[in-house]
């Protein structure tokens, strides 16, 4: 158990000094030890990065080494999740999240340090990217049996494209298979109450903890 | 005898590494350009150009050739030619914010969507604020309350034309936008020959920092050069998010970003009237979010300034502005200290006054208490008159020791040009100002406001020329429904 903790203690140290080729040599070490390592994920990476999440809350980190930190666990929890794989067994995601920034809208960081901070928090998050039309977040929903679709939009003419979405959706009769996240500088819980979303954040953090609230605790 | 006070922050070498650092940026990684056009004419003069990825790798001689084509002084002509702007390396000219999603109530604190009524009156106190040259308009609003989004350019145009005779800024955001705005600055000038010859009005150009032109933006801004329109081509870098986080770093590539946007500016129109533009500022890593009040911004405007004239072609600078919700201490703040570095550091066209709330929200009474800021620091600009008269030595004999001089006839001479004076900082003894209703500058900026929407008077358009923008508005609106 003592090189458990010791492992551990380095899985830990590489999240907090934000070192992804540390990260991946503490996962590699916990696979050859034969860890379990569904625990592994939990103390090594999990939370150590939900302390990062708070510190960031707190204003006492700044935000390349949330997203640093971040990268560190996901290349970590990478190498754990393989091996899982091969003993035939799976790490349970908290729940499925397909995001992109609305059609018209090349806005980037902020959607991106959402899905980064989801990941890092054990959502399952297909990233769609930049001016992703309506259709394709839809579809993109379908295929990946999403539970939740998060859209970002920085501009106050493309937030409309938030709203076209859950029309559509309306439309094919599927809306309610999901948990619809709005979020982007313009964007309000007005603007989500309006547009008959489930919840709106204002930041990457808000969005994680509204999730683990309202969708999170159902698959975890 | 005038010594002309100026901030500078880079040595010589300094501004050169900067541009050389930019160059090596434009051939390795290249920028992106959606815009066929753009691409088109980047091919022709020379550049790499991928029409696959869209990345177009330009060599430093194109670029330098296309930055000497760009003229060092042009002039934006206004609908009356009193108020005609003439732009050079050397002048100091503010544009106010008018557009912004949201106007601030100083009254009840409360922040709301802007309407068409609050763009009318925003470009009324505008113009009649003297220290205010170049006007943001309602054209380039992203939405204005209560008007069908697509058709918010061309109504906040025509409002904005209507309540100002200083030169109004259109939209180059969208290709068909830009031909809606251009179609009514023509019936405003008198005809496409006369707007092609005093074009009375100017835009922006963003590029998309890291290193894109987008194909809406760009298109759009392409047909204003058609026309030779002055375009300020503005990169709005973060540094750390956007950029590189170091102040040097930014400016190579906030460098690149504009002057590739303005070489292809000048591949369409040799002589295009350009300014370098920055709004560049960095990141606050603890939010996550564009810090638009930050000293660093004021060092960021005057090293875009040096860079600028490097190119002897005007700068467009970003000050007044601040990330406070109110219009308190920290709006006071944030808005002196980058705007005096704005001005003291030479750049010629200055934005954002009038905005709060990192530019999100603008406020009526921000413009009247950000007019008083520029008016200061215009005076400091003015420096110190040094010559016989100024000198005061044969008043000085006439007073003599222990004597004083509020009975001279040159105090009165030169009190009004030697003492700025404010018309909203107080500066009575407690008692006059407690009897006087103990208002402070926002108080007073609200009775400033009150009085030029009840008297300020604005010439109205010349006959029939309302008329006409108002079908032009009319047409457009049923297009986009048809569209919609």
């Amino acid at each position: 158990m003592a090189d458990a903790e010791r492992i551990y203690e380095a899985m830990r140290k590489s999240i907090e000094t934000y070192d992804s080729d540390a990260a991946v040599a503490a996962a590699e070490e916990a696979v050859s030890a034969g860890l379990d390592l569904l625990e592994a994920v939990e103390k090594g990476f999990a939370g150590p990065i939900r302390e990062l999440g708070e510190a960031f809350d707190r204003m006492e980190i700044f935000l390349p080494e949330l997203t640093l930190g971040a990268d560190a666990m996901k290349a970590g929890v990478a190498v754990l999740e393989k091996a899982l794989d091969e003993q035939g067994a799976k790490l349970e995601k908290k729940a499925t999240v397909v995001i992109g920034t609305v059609e018209g809208d090349i806005h980037d960081i902020g959607k991106s340090v959402v899905a980064t901070l989801l990941q890092a928090n054990g959502y399952e998050v297909y990233d769609l990217g930049v001016e992703v039309p309506s259709t394709r977040i839809i579809d993109a929903a379908e295929s990946h049996n999403a539970d939740v679709i998060a859209m970002s939009a920085l501009l106050s003419t493309t937030m409309l494209y938030q709203r076209d979405v859950i029309e559509l959706l309306k439309n094919k009769g599927t809306r309610d298979n999901y948990y619809i996240l709005v979020g982007g500088a313009p964007v309000t819980q007005a603007w989500a109450e309006e547009i008959g979303a489930n919840g709106f954040a204002n930041d990457a953090f808000e969005a994680v903890q509204l999730l683990d609230r309202e969708v999170g605790g159902q698959n975890s | 005898m005038r010594y002309q006070p100026s901030l500078k922050v880079l040595s010589d070498d300094q501004i050169y590494r900067i541009h050389q650092a930019a160059l090596r940026m434009l051939m390795n990684p290249g920028v992106l350009v959606k815009s066929e056009e753009a691409r088109r004419l980047l091919a022709q003069a020379g550049a790499f150009v991928n029409d696959e990825t869209l990345i177009c790798r330009i060599p430093g001689y194109i670029v330098e050739e296309c930055l000497r084509r760009a003229p060092s002084a042009f002039t934006v002509y206004a609908r009356d030619a009193a108020n005609d702007v003439h732009v050079s390396t050397t002048s100091v000219h503010i544009e106010p914010m008018i557009g912004r999603i949201n106007c601030y109530d100083s009254v009840t604190g409360e922040a709301r969507p802007t309407n068409l009524q609050d763009v009318g009156d925003l470009i009324k106190i505008a113009d009649a604020m003297p220290n205010y040259h170049l006007l943001h308009s309602g054209a380039i609003m992203p939405q204005i309350d209560g008007i069908p989004i697509r058709a918010t350019h061309v109504n906040g145009y025509l409002q904005s034309i209507m309540n100002s005779t200083k030169p109004i800024k259109a939209t180059s955001r969208e290709r068909i936008m830009a031909e809606d705005c251009l179609r009514m600055v023509a019936v405003v000038a008198g005809g496409e020959d006369e707007l092609k010859r005093r074009p009375c009005t100017f835009t922006t150009d963003n590029p998309v920092a890291p290193l894109h032109h987008d194909a809406d933006q760009m298109d759009g801004a392409l047909l204003y050069a058609k026309y030779g329109i002055p375009i300020d081509v503005t990169s709005e870098p973060q540094a750390g998010a956007t950029s590189p986080v170091t102040i040097a770093g930014l400016l190579a590539q906030q460098t690149a970003d504009v002057i590739s946007g303005i070489t292809i500016l000048q591949l369409a129109n040799p002589g295009n009237p350009v300014w370098y533009g920055t709004c560049g500022s960095i990141m606050d890593m603890r939010v996550g979010r564009i810090a638009i009040g930050a000293v660093e911004m004021g060092l960021i405007n005057v090293a875009s300034a040096q860079i600028a004239h490097f190119y002897d072609i005007p700068c467009r600078g970003t000050a007044s502005a601040t990330d406070s919700k109110e219009l308190d201490f920290q709006a006071g703040y944030e808005k002196t200290a980058v705007m005096t570095m704005a001005v003291l550091g030479g750049v010629n066209k200055i934005f954002y006054p009038g905005t709060m709330e990192g530019a999100l929200t603008v406020s009526k009474e921000g413009l009247v208490l950000d007019n008083e800021i520029a008016g200061a620091i215009y005076r400091v600009r003015e420096g110190v008159d040094v010559f016989e008269d100024t000198l005061g030595v044969h008043v000085a004999q006439a007073v003599g020791p222990g004597g004083h001089y509020l009975n001279q006839r040159h105090t009165m001479e030169f009190i009004r040009q030697e003492h700025f004076m404010p018309q909203l900082a107080d500066r009575q003894i407690r008692e006059r100002w407690e009897a006087s209703g103990k208002k402070n500058m926002v108080a007073k900026a609200q009775e400033t406001v009150a009085k030029i929407l009840a008297e300020h008077e604005v010439a109205p358009l010349p006959d029939g020329v309302e008329e006409e923008l108002k079908r032009i508005v009319r047409e457009v609106e049923e297009r986009e429904e048809k569209r919609s």
